[in-house]
């Protein structure tokens, strides 16, 4: 039975057999590209989502006032042609006078003070306004294309702030009725980006068509269609059925053994992600547990291999055995910190020292890839730890975590596409964040103050503290940086950015 | 949920009705030699059972060892396989042959345990439903109601968070969810064996409720019981397989052949062995335990013979 | 009569109710719907501002509470995840829900009927073991895998239905087999045993000993007194597979009320999950209802109340 499958599953077999096979062929005929995520897209609103789905269609729909280059990270004009820093407290932009909103009309600078004062507005509870607020105070209208942004504190951050996070919005968008709507701009969507959302439908489909009004240079694809289908198997045999184009977050194999095929392409390029065990040093937990050692950190440190993770699990490529809790290309992730390499004997070693010769009970949380936490799993046993895998929902191991039950996780950050080391160390080294397991004070004074300084040597010399403290403390287990692998037809050119950020709008057809 | 975790219940009453006079052992004994489907499920059980009590022995790897260098082997047979692992490996590299040998131990060991979970709440809840009736039967057959509405899934979850996962967790679980064959059948029968002359003569007699059911009522029920045991084991672990298979039930890396076939379903199109092989084991087994309930209840109540 | 349905359907609504809260409180168990809302790189903070948004910082009776006083108003209230009223987002999916019930339930109606007939009037003959065996093995598959296996063969090898999604009759084809699949054993096994003792009945064989032969009677008075049990058992199958269709539905990634509620269920969602819950609970309680009506007008015998 097993064998016949296997026979008549051969390509031979499977490309001929799709030759004739159902549903609507995509690509260059009908100019659509028709994409598949495995997230659901339920707001087209990205002043209201945070996930990397949500990136990928604010990109297409909606322009902000820069743009951050991928290659170079430095900011480049968009709907602002240029900013510069009047005072201490004051940031002026400059804007342009030919961007159109999809609905026609002209965008001016009360737009923007509008879209930032919303976002700010404490009434707005916008996804961004955290962050917003850190330097914002208000946006004032100049004239038509100026805008003063009133900060209220110094950041290194704000012009890639502007760049990322703010979709810009017309002037009154969100107060339409008697009460301010937040999900006025969920469904109905009304952006400045280079495409314009034709139906939405939402879990289910999003249909993009090219605006022709738009400001920068036209994509060179007409449509763009997002469907969501939650299951990768699902994807994977409507891309080999011809149902759609491309698709991202491919498990490795899934794309190897795809990418085989002779009309899909298997691309593998880097990604911000990694991955890391966050261990509970600080006793929160558990008052004076085992991890409360430094030398049962360390000891996971060695036990870990990360280098094998990496290549077999990981899928090699950019994918490597990381040593910093940031991904070594972010900005202030310096590299020269004590490493640990994989030495299960020493491991063993250092266990013994700190008075666990037979090892001891852990309870270790994990949500995402099932088999990367089975191999580190099977990795810490090997060493004497009985380890206990609480394999969850991602919003369970939250909820747990808030409550203080988990003594370690492996944990997963992409720092929205950004290679500064700001975006992964405020969340996992403050006092207000329940993933701050270290208890360490000083390592939070060092990454709150790189936060209130613009001088960029000032920001990397705390940086490397903060880092160079937490590799030789062994507060975490780094692990591995990740692949981003995709699936594309063969008629697809699809450009990989090194942010690990896809962008369907540069797309086109070979 | 799963449309196999829940058993309705005038499906099951008109079956109830259909079987009700136990018949005498050496009779039954008789038949189940003459009957093919009771031996073919024996034959199964026995033989799984065997591989479960085993499998240190007949596992060719520890069902946990892993080794990345090796993972994703194909099955001997197909090119590139070895006989060191002969039905590949899975997604870390551990030894497919014998995760799925351990995983029968899994399979049975949920199986009989739900089963029995399950029973202890059907039964109890049948008999006092059955027997006493009134308010009693009204506020059974008001849990029953509301336990059939309620997704199995959701209490899964929940449960296999709070407490833990284990295999105790999902073993109460899934006899929390399959305790409603139990009790119907039971309730109907223990208002049929009530109405009976020497239930009557007993109660005339003095004995109480708690002497009647014990010596009047169960051991009329016992065959009918056993019947429903076995169908439950089989009903049990595909409970099991589909939880697992939804990420709520075994967790890894013990070896369940539902979350096995989950871990193989994003490269099925490819190495369809992942897939294939757990699922027909899970079919094997519970087919064993359906044809061995099917002869069971041939054989203790031969009018329904089929 | 009235006066029962009138209790059965008290029953239903208190059955609802209780089902709801026991979802309520194990769904504040197990997850925080904020975090779900917020997705896998958000800030604590945004977790915060959405936890205050959505109230879900009060503690948990309240909320029910709240939940509780407008639901008895008519208002399921908004969806976390979806952003739109429950009661829309429903009502947009009960009808591919509906399709896939009625398609499931016509293959049962067409595998078992006939199956169970042919068995019960060759019985003890190859095509009774045949049935048997057939019935048999739908009852051990698991339902999951075989639809896996089914979309590797019939979707990708011979791709002669589409792989997932719902958009045409040709999507419902396979997932209507899985799901009709799991009914087929009781049906069958009841039309058969149905049939034998109508067969062995004292009018038939009276009309038997005055002549009448032959398929005609067969059809008239057999296979019909055989049927009107088995059509009270296909209302409650058809109530499972509007409420039961979670896995069928996910594995074919079709819109329906399965899909939504593994969905909500996973994600948190508590306002969906509640009211699916309670359709669940009222289509449930009513297609038991309806089967023990026709139970009792079809059969004097039984006596309800």
């Amino acid at each position: 039975m097993t064998a016949r499958l296997h026979r008549i599953l051969g390509p031979a077999v499977l490309a001929a057999g799709l030759a004739f096979g159902p549903g609507v062929a995509a690509g260059p005929e009908d100019d659509t590209l028709r994409a598949a995520m495995t997230g659901e897209i339920l707001n087209l609103d990205y002043l209201y989502t945070t996930r990397r789905e949500y990136i990928i269609m604010a990109n297409m729909t909606d322009a902000r006032l820069f743009n951050m280059n991928p290659e170079t990270q430095e900011a480049e004009p968009s709907v602002a042609t240029s900013y510069e820093f009047i005072d201490d407290m004051t940031v002026e932009v400059k804007l342009r006078d030919d961007v159109r909103f999809h609905d026609g009309s002209l965008l001016t600078a009360a737009d923007v003070a509008y879209t930032y004062n919303w976002v700010i507005d404490d009434g707005s509870e916008s996804h961004a306004q955290t962050l917003i607020s850190r330097w914002l105070d208000r946006a004032e209208v100049i004239d038509d294309q100026t805008v003063h942004f009133h900060l209220a504190a110094v950041n290194p951050l704000i012009i890639r702030d502007m760049a990322q996070r703010v979709p810009l919005r017309k002037d009154g968008s969100y107060h339409q009725g008697d009460e301010p709507d937040f999900d006025a701009m969920a469904i109905d969507h009304i952006g400045v980006g280079p495409y314009r959302v034709a139906s939405f439908n939402p879990g289910v489909e999003a249909v993009l068509e090219r605006f022709d009004d738009y400001f920068g240079d036209a994509p060179a694809i007409e449509n763009i269609v997002v469907r969501t289908i939650p299951d990768v198997g699902t994807q994977q045999a409507e891309i080999m059925a011809g149902g759609i184009n491309w698709m991202f977050n491919v498990p490795l194999d899934v794309a190897q053994n795809v990418g085989m095929r002779p009309d899909i392409d298997h691309l593998a390029g880097p990604d911000l992600r990694i991955s890391f065990i966050v261990l509970d040093a600080a006793g929160i937990v558990e008052e004076d547990g085992p991890l409360t050692d430094v030398r049962v950190r360390r000891a996971m440190n060695h036990a870990v291999n990360r280098d094998e993770i990496a290549e077999f699990l990981m899928g090699g490529g950019a994918s490597e055995g990381i040593h910093t809790p940031c991904h070594p290309v972010q900005f202030g992730c310096v590299q020269d910190v004590m490493r640990y390499e994989y030495d299960p004997e020493r491991g063993r070693e250092l266990l013994a020292e700190a008075g666990y010769p037979d090892g001891f009970d852990l309870d270790l949380w994990a949500y995402r890839e099932r088999p990367v936490s089975e191999a580190v799993m099977s990795d810490l046993e090997a060493i004497g730890i009985n380890i206990n895998l609480r394999y969850v929902q991602l919003e369970s191991l939250n909820q747990a975590r808030a409550a203080a039950e988990i003594p370690a996780y492996i944990g997963s950050w992409g720092s929205g596409g950004v290679p500064d080391t700001a975006l992964i160390a405020r969340v996992h080294f403050s006092d207000t964040s329940d993933r701050h397991l270290s208890g360490d004070s000083e390592v939070v004074e060092w990454v709150m103050a790189a936060e209130q300084t613009a001088d960029q040597g000032a920001r990397a010399e705390y940086y490397r503290q903060a880092v160079t403290r937490i590799a030789e403390q062994a507060y975490w287990v780094p692990l591995v940086s990740y692949t981003a692998n995709y699936l594309v037809t063969s008629d697809l050119d699809f450009p990989l950015d090194s942010d690990g950020v896809p962008r369907l709008e540069n797309s086109s057809w070979r | 949920m799963s449309e196999r975790l829940q058993t309705s219940a005038p499906e099951v009453r008109a079956e109830a009705e259909q079987d009700l006079p136990p018949s005498p052992g050496q009779l039954a004994r008789t038949r189940a030699w003459s009957h093919r489907g009771f031996q073919v499920g024996v034959a199964i059980l026995v033989a799984l059972i065997l591989v479960a009590i085993l499998a240190p022995y007949l596992a060719p790897h520890s069902p946990y060892q892993q080794s990345l260098p090796n993972r994703l082997l194909p099955p001997v047979w197909v090119e590139g396989g070895n006989w060191t692992y002969p039905l590949g490996t899975d997604g870390v590299g551990r030894d497919y042959l014998s995760r799925l040998i351990y995983g029968t131990r899994v399979s049975i060991i949920i199986g009989l345990g739900a089963a029995t979970v399950g029973m202890f709440i059907g039964v109890t809840l049948g008999v006092l439903a059955g027997y006493f009736g009134g308010w009693i039967d009204h506020a059974c057959s008001f849990i029953l109601t509301a336990q059939l509405a309620l997704p199995g899934l959701l209490l899964a979850m929940a449960l296999v968070f709070f407490i833990g996962p284990s295999l105790y967790v999902v073993i109460g679980i899934i006899g929390v969810l399959g305790w409603t064959y139990f009790m119907v059948v039971t309730r109907s029968a223990t208002q049929h064996i009530k109405g009976l002359d020497y239930v009557a003569a007993a109660r005339a007699s003095g004995a109480t409720p708690r002497q009647i059911i014990w010596h009047e009522i169960m051991p009329n029920l016992s065959s009918k019981i056993i019947v429903i045991f076995t169908f439950e084991v089989g009903v049990a672990i595909l409970a099991e397989s589909a939880l697992s298979f939804l990420g709520v039930g075994i967790q890894a890396p013990t070896p369940s052949w539902g979350l096995m076939i989950a871990e193989g379903k994003d490269a099925m199109f490819f190495r369809p062995w992942l897939v294939v092989l757990p699922g027909i084991l899970l079919f094997i087994l519970v087919i064993g335990a359906n044809l061995m309930g099917d002869g069971l209840r041939d054989i203790t109540s031969p009018e329904e013979k089929s | 009569m009235l006066n029962y349905i009138a209790q059965r359907a008290a029953l239903a609504i208190a059955v609802a109710f209780t089902v709801s809260l026991a979802a309520f409180v194990l769904l504040n168990i197990a997850t925080d719907p904020a975090y779900a809302i917020a997705g896998e790189d958000a800030d604590p903070e945004v977790v915060e501002q959405i936890r205050q948004r959505f109230g879900l910082d009060r503690p948990i009776w309240v909320r029910y509470g709240e939940w509780l006083m407008n639901v008895l108003r008519g208002d399921f209230g908004v969806s976390y995840y979806w952003n739109k009223p429950v009661s829309a987002l429903v009502a947009e999916r009960v009808g591919t829900t509906l399709t896939l019930a009625f398609a499931a339930l016509f293959v049962t109606i067409a595998i078992a009927i006939p199956l169970g007939a042919l068995a019960a009037l060759n019985r003890n003959t190859w095509i009774d073991r045949f049935a048997l065996w057939v019935a048999v093995s739908a009852q051990a598959i698991p339902n999951f895998w075989l639809g896996l296996i089914l979309i590797i063969l019939l979707a990708v090898t011979f791709p002669i239905f589409p792989v997932s999604g719902d958009a045409t009759w040709r999507h419902f084809v396979l997932p209507a087999f899985v799901l009709g699949a799991s009914s087929v054993p009781p049906v069958m096994r009841l039309m058969r045993t149905g049939l034998i003792e109508v067969m062995g009945s004292d009018y038939i064989r009276t009309a038997r000993s005055k002549g009448f032969r032959g398929r005609s009677l067969l059809t008239r008075h057999a296979l019909r007194n055989a049927l009107l049990p088995v059509v009270s058992v296909l209302a409650v199958q058809l109530g499972h597979k509007v409420g039961g269709s979670v896995i069928t539905e996910s594995v074919f990634a079709i819109n329906g009320l399965g899909r939504l509620a593994l969905q909500s269920i996973l994600g948190a969602d508590i306002p969906t999950v509640q009211m699916l819950i309670f359709i669940f609970a009222l289509v449930f309680v009513a297609m038991n209802l309806l089967a023990d009506i026709l139970n009792a007008a079809l059969d004097p015998r039984i006596r309800i109340g």
